[in-house]
């Protein structure tokens, strides 16, 4: 679709991934051996057209201008559109970072309004899923909805979820925003919307003057009945990750060949940065079953039911089982790692021994050695 | 103020056929074949011109240029998308009335006499497209202009077997050539050509004219420039080169290329940072390795999914090794299926070709010396029907 915009907030709700996020945003958070969280946001707005995009920061954003440059593995460094990154936006008169989405929004309606593209998909940058936004276009046109909110079904879990009810014309009639987690299979938004532009505009200008700032809770949870909002479940894999128990499960269930597909080759390809990495070497010692590697990876140990990002070392009889080794990690002689997250540059030296559980891995910092 | 100017620019040749190659280089130019999992030939002499410094870079095509053209596309993978200079394709063009193909090195050259005198260098730098090396460029035209040679010739240290396959520098002790011998059947020294020349660019220009003035000549830098040049006592000097080096023009020698980036000995490290070599990416997903697969001595890419046994192998991005199968000592090029309980050994297997359940493509070889290898092709996009036996040097199309 050639008539669209995208906001994408870099950070959100972050706080429970803990040590990852310590010196990065969300967006920024490494995942899957060669990518980071927003290159599947940005992938997909890409492979559908929308080359308009704006992302919003809001602290530890250095990673993610690292990452994003000008744009120009995402096809994005254009004349005309192309990426604008929004450094956090502070008013003259409040000396304070935005405090909620619609603030943040209100900051750069300069940006929303100078466009003259219809619409404007609003996205979070935490979101894995393949979405294919002319096919939600076309949903959002024939309901003649003002907003169409993407979901998917899930579990509730303790980070903050958007429940969804909608009735059969898929028209949402109910929301709870909730951090109660449950075993029951609920529809829960994705935060990533469709709005009509101009709407858009109205809609934040009247919330931020009336003092709102939660996009779920003022605008939508709050025009259930005044506004047509509608539900768009996304096809295929889709997941939030908010937390590291989150971000555990959904790095391995990339292992699982339907979702990588789902994934990686079902609606376009995925970009991310390019780092001309070599090949992977395996050497003599290699013993490597269901596993994703990325390149720039020596190894000579064993790896199983494991993630290794580009340029990871794991030497002669280290044992690395349930695992993601982040880029640049080394793992030296004998050392085990059992369920163990090893953010990047990390060390473990010789004949050490990591080991966490399957619902509460260890997490190693950045540039730490064990 | 502001120029075109660029000391040096780097003609490559990168026209040819490859006809040695068979069937691999049947729908794309030599340049473009793939190498050593996730590049093509050509990267090589580009990523080291980059390395080098030199930034403007004249690539001559010829046969079956779509693919490489669109590779090499804006140059950006190799940071050669530049406001002044970058890299140029230059296939052959109409001239007034007339046009040519190239017919030969020297002429490919001398129709692009007016490209080169746009960036009015001091110096060209010649190269061609079908060898496996990392060479600082710099160095070279250091040593060129520290000779006040004419011209510069890079030379390597060959047996003496071999020496009567390559073109010949007999050298002075001061390194300056006295004699030029291509292909000769009693070599007297082993410096071998490595096609990569350094000129003074005026005096090129000039020797470029004379040579397509005259009717007789073969148009050719090893057969007709190089002696013109030592018979009118031009300076001409020999750059010896140390590092690992490789013509890639043979089924046999592109296998041994590929098995040589396996073996940390061979001296072509391609993990170096300080000498990257870029490639342009293809946006696939890191490799997966399923539960039944077992990999040692192998490098392996993007993309790869390997369920089968892989050892001593080369597997370029997106190649499928399907459950049971079994992979030795081959070089796998990208998009290639191998089939469940398929076993492969000693072959290339080209680009998306398909060797099919239970075949068997290739055997075993033990005791070969380099260039000898009998080694099984499956050409690009071909297909291995079903348990078909692929029998040792047979070519598939």
């Amino acid at each position: 679709m050639n008539n669209a915009m995208s906001i994408i907030f870099a950070s959100d709700h972050e706080s429970k991934l803990n040590e990852l996020t310590l010196h990065r945003t969300s967006a920024s958070l490494p995942v899957y051996g060669r990518y980071r969280c927003i290159d599947f946001a940005l992938s997909n707005l890409v492979n559908s057209s929308i080359t308009t995009i704006g992302i919003i920061t809001r602290s530890n954003y250095s990673s993610l201008m690292d990452h994003i440059r000008m744009g120009r593995d995402w096809d994005l460094n254009r004349k005309n559109s192309g990426i604008a990154v929004f450094p956090p936006y502070a008013s003259n008169t409040s000396r304070n970072v935005f405090k909620g989405k619609i603030e943040a929004l209100y900051g750069i309606l300069d940006y929303i309004e100078n466009s003259d593209d219809e619409y404007v998909i609003v996205t979070n940058s935490n979101i894995i899923a393949s979405i294919d936004f002319d096919d939600v276009y076309e949903a959002h046109v024939q309901s003649g909805a003002d907003i169409t909110v993407l979901t998917y079904n899930a579990h509730p879990t303790t980070s903050r979820r958007v429940l969804v009810e909608s009735d059969l014309s898929g028209r949402i009639r109910g929301m709870r925003i909730t951090q109660s987690a449950s075993d029951e299979l609920c529809e829960i938004g994705l935060y990533c919307y469709m709005f009509n532009r101009k709407q858009l505009i109205r809609l934040i200008s009247d919330s931020y003057e009336r003092g709102k700032i939660d996009l779920e809770k003022d605008i939508l949870q709050a025009n259930l009945d005044n506004l047509k909002i509608h539900a768009y479940k996304v096809k295929g894999h889709a997941a939030l990750i908010d937390d590291v128990k989150s971000y555990y499960r959904e790095s391995m269930a990339v292992l699982d060949s339907q979702i990588r597909n789902s994934l990686f080759y079902s609606v376009g390809k995925v970009f991310t940065k390019v780092k001309d990495s070599v090949p992977t070497r395996y050497c003599e010692g290699a013993e490597v079953v269901d596993s994703l590697i990325a390149d720039g990876c020596k190894i000579n140990g064993k790896v199983e039911n494991s993630i290794l990002f580009r340029g990871v070392v794991v030497e002669e009889g280290a044992v690395i089982k349930n695992s993601i080794v982040m880029e640049g990690g080394k793992i030296m002689k004998g050392s085990r790692l059992n369920y163990a997250i090893t953010d990047k540059d990390v060390t473990v030296t010789e004949d050490k021994s990591l080991s966490g559980s399957e619902n509460y891995p260890v997490v190693v910092v950045k540039n730490k050695t064990v | 103020m502001y120029t075109n100017k660029k000391e040096c620019v780097a003609m490559l040749l990168a026209g040819g056929q490859g006809t040695r190659l068979y069937s691999l280089t049947r729908d794309l130019a030599k340049p473009a074949v793939s190498f050593g999992g996730k590049y093509r030939i050509i990267d090589f002499p580009l990523s080291n011109c980059i390395n080098s410094n030199i930034d403007t870079i004249g690539v001559l095509t010829q046969y079956k240029p779509f693919d490489l053209n669109q590779y090499i596309g804006n140059g950006q993978p190799w940071d050669l998308d530049r406001l002044n200079g970058g890299v140029f394709v230059l296939p052959p063009y109409m001239k007034g009335e007339t046009s040519d193909w190239y017919k030969g090195t020297a002429n490919a050259i001398y129709q692009n006499i007016e490209f080169v005198d746009k960036f009015s260098p001091e110096y060209v730098l010649v190269l061609s497209g079908d060898h496996i090396y990392k060479m600082d460029y710099s160095q070279m035209l250091a040593y060129h202009k520290d000779k006040g040679a004419d011209c510069t010739i890079a030379v390597i240290n060959v047996s003496l077997e071999e020496a009567s396959r390559f073109g010949i520098m007999n050298t002075n002790p001061d390194n300056s050539v006295y004699e030029f011998a291509e292909k000769p059947k009693h070599p007297k020294s082993t410096n071998a050509s490595m096609g990569i020349y350094i000129f003074n660019w005026a005096k090129l220009r000039k020797y470029l004219i004379e040579d397509e003035e005259d009717k007789t000549s073969q148009n050719d830098f090893g057969k007709n420039i190089i002696p013109k040049m030592l018979a009118d006592g031009q300076k001409l000097f020999a750059y010896n080169f140390s590092g690992y080096w490789k013509d890639v023009g043979t089924i046999s020698s592109l296998w041994e290329a590929n098995m040589d980036v396996l073996d940390p000995s061979s001296g072509i490290n391609l993990d170096d940072s300080s000498w990257k070599i870029y490639a342009r990416n293809t946006a696939e997903p890191p490799h997966y390795v399923g539960k039944d697969a077992v990999i040692c001595n192998s490098l392996i890419t993007e993309g790869c999914n390997i369920n089968g046994k892989v050892s001593n192998s080369v597997l370029s991005t997106g190649v499928e090794i399907c459950e049971g199968a079994v992979v030795e000592d081959c070089n796998i090029m990208p998009g290639a299926k191998i089939c469940k309980g398929a076993v492969v050994k000693y072959a290339i297997i080209g680009n998306n070709a398909v060797v099919g359940e239970n075949a068997v493509v290739g055997e075993k070889q033990d005791g070969m010396v380099d260039g000898q290898w009998q080694i099984t092709v499956v050409g690009p996009n071909a297909k291995v029907e079903p348990n078909q036996v692929v029998p040792v040097k047979a070519m598939v199309d």
